[in-house]
């Protein structure tokens, strides 16, 4: 055993510290750990439930019983991983027959119930102790760390049943639902004879597996417990640091003796100090000169040199300056050089032209390829609405102008009427002219409008006939409506003739 | 042989340059600690409760309010008010901190305690346990969202005993872990038998230019002179 070799820092901890140094150690060899312990214990395990397979409480008992047989092989292991010397998991598994010779029935019967089993296991595994020296040695270690090795063992139980119980529960999840509607879980429970045994099997592989993972981890901590009290007990990383300062001193010896005798070898020239130089005068000036110069010199300074591309009128004294510079190769300046001339101005107005009116170009073409998207959300006036069909008027001013009021020959009913009644005759004109205006014009003619404002419709129509007509029409209705003034007979007739030129049409229909 | 041996330190160093080793605490102790929380918790709520079963339904409200307090802010509370330490914690020399050393705060709390559902999946601490003990610095998976630590707090020490000798000054010198080596050489004499003092004290006899008998007395009055008077 050389300390200088341990695979971890060697001091004196806590106990529970040193608890979580065997957490550390486990999760160090974790695959071959778990590897090596699998390879041993499954099949025991496998053995024991086909041989016990009415009894599946009986082979699990069995088993976990068993336990201290297997613990040897993560012991073994660990033991050998802290001094370097990590045994393949091949030999590892080899070397189990071995281990368990020594006091396998002592350990198996009237110690497996001991709850600092796994603090004591060293003592009889590493180091071979029996009988009364085992028991002398038990005594000094358990004067302290014991009380952490039966908290050890004990939350060892509840986090071994912990997760048995997850591991169970999670096997539970993962029933899919379709299964999961036939199996009532109470009944599982409570499941006896054949069709329980299984599961009961299964529950107990669950168990095996659980101590896969937790056992190593189980035993590292017990030894790694173990390799606390022996540290306080003897001083272990005193001892390290011991050594390696006698290594250091006996190797710095020698080199102290050759120092030493070089030293008193007698010297032909001894070393004298240089004379000093001649001061220099310094006056204030010239000091802050040279502190100038120095200020300008790196690390102060760091001038550097950038040569870029800018406008010509920003900077235009900054151009032979960077020529000057020499970073571009000479015949890449005059081509540079040539390309700023006027013999290619023309060509770069052109390409600019070209540019700017692909720009517009293609600016156009979007407006085109967008213009009804653009026309539907852009324009300013909004979605056209669809025209409502107002409802016509019937009446204006008191005049009914259904078309089916009137006759169908308006003028000559007018005239049949002038004679005796001249207000209908000329009424009838007039709305005929309103209804035409309203039914064949589709003027948009509302109740609320006076002559004026009919007329005013009519102006927009942009039909000097009709407009005419109109205005004669509603002269002389107005006349004899509001001021009693009957037309002239010429008049008379002069209305009814252009009412038949006018809607030469109406007559027809 | 792994390049940088294990330990159960986490190095810190602070923007001043300042090491400060942690002590990450382990599931083992974590769950000692945790089992002390819950039965303060159960014997809480036993005593709460029975007078508040008297009064009937307004007896059962305030009752599950209360279990709603016990059951979500007890670890907070006790954590960000009383320097990340819980009942358990505090029996057990633990505390809660952040990853860089620096006391929990109030949201780091909330993440670590909500997430103690997620690591109680799917029964109890399943996911907890087996990530706390995969981990290198013994994080459940709440403390992996929260970016906290469970720590051992640095207990008070209590005054050393050295030896009394006529102080030393060697004629070579020793770096800061020789120093300390030989100083705690003369702190835990005590508990170590006086053949193994002895046999320690032998290893440096030759460098000290003393014999073995007498290298013991040497190393006490070279641990005293480290001291320094006092």
């Amino acid at each position: 055993m050389r300390l200088s070799d341990a695979s971890v820092v060697i001091r004196p901890r806590t106990s529970w510290e040193a608890m979580d140094l065997g957490v550390l150690m486990a999760q160090e060899h974790r695959l071959l750990l778990m590897a090596s312990w699998a390879l041993v214990s499954l099949p025991i395990f496998i053995a024991l439930s086909v041989l016990l397979w009415q009894y599946p409480s009986t082979a699990l008992f069995v088993f976990w019983w068993l336990k201290p047989a297997f613990d040897r092989l993560p012991l073994y292991i660990l033991s050998k991983a802290l001094f370097g010397e990590t045994p393949s998991l091949k030999q590892a598994v080899r070397h189990w027959p071995r281990l368990l010779k020594g006091q396998l029935l002592a350990s198996l019967t009237w110690r497996r119930l001991s709850l600092s089993r796994s603090f004591l296991m060293p003592v009889s595994q590493l180091e071979g102790l029996d009988g009364q020296a085992r028991q002398k040695r038990l005594g000094v270690l358990q004067q302290h760390n014991a009380g952490a090795a039966r908290w050890l063992t004990t939350l060892g139980v509840h986090l071994e049943i912990g997760l048995w119980f997850g591991c169970m529960a999670l096997f539970y999840l993962f029933i899919p639902q379709q299964v999961e509607l036939d199996w009532d879980w109470q009944r599982l429970a409570l499941a006896t004879g054949p069709e329980g045994l299984w599961l009961e099997h299964l529950s107990n592989a669950f168990y095996a597996l659980v101590l896969v993972f937790w056992e190593p981890i189980y035993v590292a901590c017990g030894f790694s417990l173990y390799l606390n009290r022996r540290t306080v007990l003897e001083a272990w990383d005193l001892e390290l640091v011991f050594r390696r300062l006698r290594q250091r001193l006996s190797s710095a010896a020698p080199l102290l003796l050759l120092v030493i005798g070089l030293m008193l070898l007698p010297l032909g020239r001894p070393a004298m100090a240089d004379d000093s130089p001649p001061t220099r005068q310094v006056t204030p000036q010239s000091a802050s000169q040279s502190i100038k110069a120095l200020l300008d010199k790196p690390p102060f300074k760091n001038p550097e040199t950038v040569t870029r591309y800018r406008f010509a009128d920003e900077k235009p004294n900054t151009k032979p300056q960077a020529r000057g510079d020499g970073k571009l190769p000479a015949w890449l300046q005059a081509l540079l050089d040539n390309f700023n001339s006027d013999a290619f101005k023309h060509l770069a107005q052109g390409l600019e032209v070209l540019l700017w009116s692909l720009l517009a170009g293609g600016v156009a073409l979007l407006a085109w390829r967008y213009r009804e998207w653009l026309r539907t959300f852009v324009s300013r006036r909004g979605p056209r609405q669809p025209k409502l069909a107002k409802p016509t008027p019937t009446q204006l001013f008191g005049l009914e102008l259904g078309a089916e009021t009137l006759p169908d020959d308006i003028a000559s009913a007018a005239e049949r009427l002038w004679p005796n009644h001249p207000r209908e005759a000329l009424g009838l004109l007039y709305r005929g002219l309103l209804s035409r205006l309203l039914h064949d014009f589709n003027l948009p003619l509302k109740t609320a409008d006076t002559e004026g404002q009919v007329l005013e419709r009519v102006q927009r129509l942009q039909q000097p006939q009709l407009l005419a007509f109109s205005d004669e029409l509603t002269r002389h209705w107005q006349n004899l409506a509001y001021g009693h003034r009957l037309p002239p007979a010429v008049v008379q007739q002069q209305l009814c003739n252009d009412w038949r030129t006018l809607f030469s049409s109406g007559v027809a229909r | 042989m792994p390049s940088a041996p294990l330990d159960t330190r986490y190095q810190i160093e602070t923007p001043e340059g300042i090491d400060l080793p942690l002590r990450p605490a382990g599931l083992l102790p974590r769950a000692r600690a945790f089992a002390f929380d819950l039965g303060v918790r159960g014997l809480l709520m036993g005593i709460l409760l029975v007078p508040l079963a008297l009064l009937g339904n307004i007896g059962i409200g305030l009752g599950s309010l209360l279990l709603f307090l016990v059951s979500w802010w007890y670890m907070v509370l006790f954590e960000v008010l009383n320097q990340g330490c819980s009942p358990g914690k505090q029996v057990m020399g633990m505390r809660v901190v952040q990853d860089d050393g620096t006391p929990i705060g109030w949201s780091a709390s909330l993440i670590r305690n909500l997430l103690r559902f997620v690591d109680m999946l799917p029964f109890g601490y399943f996911l907890g346990a087996i990530s706390c003990l995969q981990h290198p610095n013994f994080k459940r998976l709440g403390d992996l969202a929260a970016g906290t630590l469970v720590v051992y707090r640095e207990l008070p020490l209590a005054r050393p005993k050295v030896p009394q000798a006529p102080a030393l000054r060697l004629p070579f010198a020793l770096d800061l872990s020789e120093q300390r080596a030989i100083l705690n050489f003369a702190e835990r004499q005590g508990e170590l038998s006086a053949e193994r003092v002895q046999e320690l004290a032998s290893i440096l006899a030759t460098p000290l230019q003393v014999s073995p008998a007498r290298a013991v007395e040497q190393l006490n009055g070279v641990a005293r002179g480290l001291l320094g008077p006092t």
